[in-house]
């Protein structure tokens, strides 16, 4: 238990360190624009913070980063680079409203259930075309589950226009006839957060106390032990990668009844993207997906009212986040003994030293 | 329909014009690839290369200026990535999409602030690379069609992909390369610096990512939008794959891409929606991919098979 503490104030330390050195070169860059990044960072805050509308928006940001984070984590653990999570999002979202608009004949509990297994169902088959493909015949699914995005993008935006369109001057759909009830209104939170987090909590359960968990974390670790102890890693493969594809379409399908109200072109840009992201910082650690998952939301969510306050484009936020998956991607960097980056400065005598032993 | 339209001589440059941008940075992954790293970064290595080529030529009125800038930004993109990944441990594709993201939200955040534009930036001072007419083409139709009014770039496409078929097998260097991407123990104990060889290939990488960047930007339009590789980069990755990372067979892999685009921007003249057409390239390359991947494993389940009945 010692151990595993100290293991956790460990990570715990390095995401800070990380987030801090971000947060830095981000000053740097604001510098370089002659802006004060105090001043930046203070409106940052103040725009994702300040008043009951702009505390409702984080929290509405940060339910769809909370789902798709988790929807990478899920198939990091059997061992996939599911990018594909953006699509899925859009995807779910187009079934969603799709569902909500023409399926008029259920009554309102039952259409809203039927939107949800709709927007799972489309994410889990769509991540099961990169998941079978990597498992069969060894295709890569970075590289799949990222020109699969594009196609998603432009199959809903071609419904949008086309087919499911609402004759209005913006590419959107007719409205859904269920949505999600919101709180703090007029902010778009939406009790899809609570369902959001019940989903985190039953996959940290599923992953850690269920069979289908710990088969999906023994392929990810080591398919052949798996392939030996009787687990099929190809099947397990392809099922986490559709459980992540239904968690993908979930996010859409909350984004869509939830905030939105109707299927919006391009409305889940990035937001899959940015899930990635978070779970990529940690390391598709779960529990602290979450953590990093809400700062990414304050980014966001604050970016907007610092663009208007001070002078800084909004897409300084991406470059920190970007900065920040950057460092956090190197596992050796922050190391807790005679690591720090000045091992960087010195490397040359000390991988002497190592070759000499 | 009218088919004439659509298939004619012109296909053939369209096809390949629009087939560069995927070539440059298919090689720009074959090279690591050769080396065993999956180069996920080439999209963002390609996309900084797009940014500072339109910015260098439009601050400084010169395109050689653009494309040796945009292949040193490429450079120093891939070197962060190369730190990264050989010192620092990070996974590959995890540092790879990080940088990927990067080149977004970097290009994004300079051309606001730097250029002061937002989503697209395009100025007649902006100066192009420049074209190749060929005078004694001009009264043979067909030679005309295809082979004039090239960007420099295009021709030079073709020089580095021998030049680096050259490389990757007949030269010392090629060979270290592909013995440490085979398998980097035996390399080292045959005296190979492994680590400066997988440094040296992400580094030529990301000058041809950056090259690819900045043919995109300055010789395949003259304007650069945010994001305007547009995955790009990974159709190049796609081709990679499919071409098992040899010059050539990459190189016909992006024709292949190429020729979907350009019939795509055709059938659009026709009715065609546009998000359909839009989509054709990157369909194509997955089904390209799998179609290629599957009939490998086919191909070296077969040669097992018959290594065992020789046995027997």
């Amino acid at each position: 238990m010692n151990k595993n503490l100290n293991s956790v104030v460990i990570s715990m330390r390095r995401i800070l360190f990380t987030m801090l050195l971000a947060l830095l070169i981000g000053a740097v860059c604001i510098l370089c624009i002659k802006q004060n990044p105090l001043e930046a960072y203070a409106a940052l805050v103040r725009g994702a913070f300040n008043g009951k509308l702009r505390i409702g928006n984080t929290l509405a940001s940060f339910t769809p980063l909370l789902l798709t984070s988790c929807a990478f984590v899920i198939a990091a653990k059997a061992g996939a680079f599911n990018v594909g999570v953006e699509g899925e999002v859009f995807l779910g979202g187009i079934a969603a409203a799709y569902i909500g608009i023409n399926w008029t004949f259920l009554p309102a509990p039952l259409l809203m259930a039927a939107c949800f297994a709709g927007a799972m169902l489309v994410g889990a088959l769509w991540a099961f075309i990169p998941g079978a493909l990597k498992a069969y015949f060894n295709v890569s699914e970075v590289c799949v589950t990222i020109l699969m995005n594009s196609v998603a993008v432009y199959i809903t935006s071609y419904l949008v226009n086309g087919p499911m369109s609402a004759g209005v001057a913006n590419s959107q759909s007719k409205p859904v006839n269920v949505t999600l009830p919101q709180f703090m209104i007029p902010s778009s939170a939406n009790v899809g957060l609570f369902i959001a987090v019940a989903v985190v909590v039953f996959v940290i359960f599923m992953l850690y106390r269920m069979r289908f968990g710990y088969k999906i974390r023994v392929v990810g670790t080591n398919p052949q032990f798996a392939e030996y102890a009787g687990i099929n890693p190809k099947k397990v493969f392809i099922q986490s990668m559709m459980v992540s594809g239904a968690i993908g379409g979930l996010a859409g399908c909350i984004e869509i009844l939830g905030v939105h109200g109707y299927f919006l072109d391009n409305f889940a840009y990035n937001l899959g993207t940015n899930g990635m992201l978070a779970a990529l910082i940690v390391k598709s650690n779960i529990v602290f997906t979450p953590v990093v998952a809400f700062f990414l939301a304050i980014l966001h969510s604050g970016a907007m009212g610092m663009q208007q306050a001070t002078g800084v484009p909004k897409s300084i936020v991406d470059t920190i986040s970007a900065i920040f998956i950057i460092f956090a991607t190197m596992e050796t960097l922050f190391q807790p003994k005679a690591g720090h980056v000045l091992k960087f400065f010195t490397s040359k005598r000390t991988s002497k030293r190592e070759a000499v032993k | 329909m009218n088919w004439e339209t659509i298939f004619n001589t012109s296909l053939v440059y369209a096809t390949f014009r629009s087939a560069t941008p995927i070539i440059y940075a298919a090689l720009c992954a074959a090279i690591t690839q050769k080396a065993d790293i999956l180069n996920i970064g080439t999209e963002g290595i390609m996309l900084t290369g797009a940014f500072f080529a339109v910015a260098v030529s439009f601050l400084t009125h010169s395109w050689i200026l653009g494309v040796v800038v945009a292949m040193a930004a490429g450079l120093v993109i891939s070197m962060i990535m190369a730190v990264g990944h050989i010192r620092f441990k990070a996974d590959i594709c995890a540092i790879g999409m990080g940088i990927n993201l990067f080149a977004i939200a970097i290009t994004k955040f300079l051309l606001n602030s730097v250029l002061g534009k937002r989503g697209t930036f395009s100025d007649p001072g902006i100066v192009p690379i420049p074209r190749v007419h060929i005078k004694a083409f001009d009264s043979i139709a067909v030679l005309n069609t295809l082979f004039n009014n090239w960007a420099v770039t295009e021709w030079l496409v073709i020089v580095l992909i021998i030049v680096i078929w050259f490389v990757f097998y007949k030269t010392k260097w090629g060979l270290h390369l592909r013995a440490v991407g085979q398998f980097p123990m035996a390399a080292q104990t045959a005296g190979i610096n492994v680590t400066a060889i997988k440094y040296e290939a992400i580094a030529i990488s990301g000058l041809i990512g950056g090259l690819a960047g900045a043919h995109l930007s300055l010789g395949y339009s003259a304007l650069f939008t945010e994001n305007m590789t547009n995955s790009r980069g990974f159709m190049g990755v796609a081709a990679m794959f499919f071409g098992n990372a040899d010059p050539v067979w990459t190189s016909v892999g992006c024709l292949v891409f190429g020729f979907a685009d350009s019939v795509g921007n055709r059938l659009q003249a026709h009715g065609w929606p546009s998000q359909i057409v839009l989509l054709m390239p990157y369909a194509v390359t997955i089904a390209v991919l799998a179609v290629s991947m599957a009939s490998k494993i086919y191909a070296d389940r077969r040669k097992k098979s018959s290594l065992l009945s020789a046995a027997a």
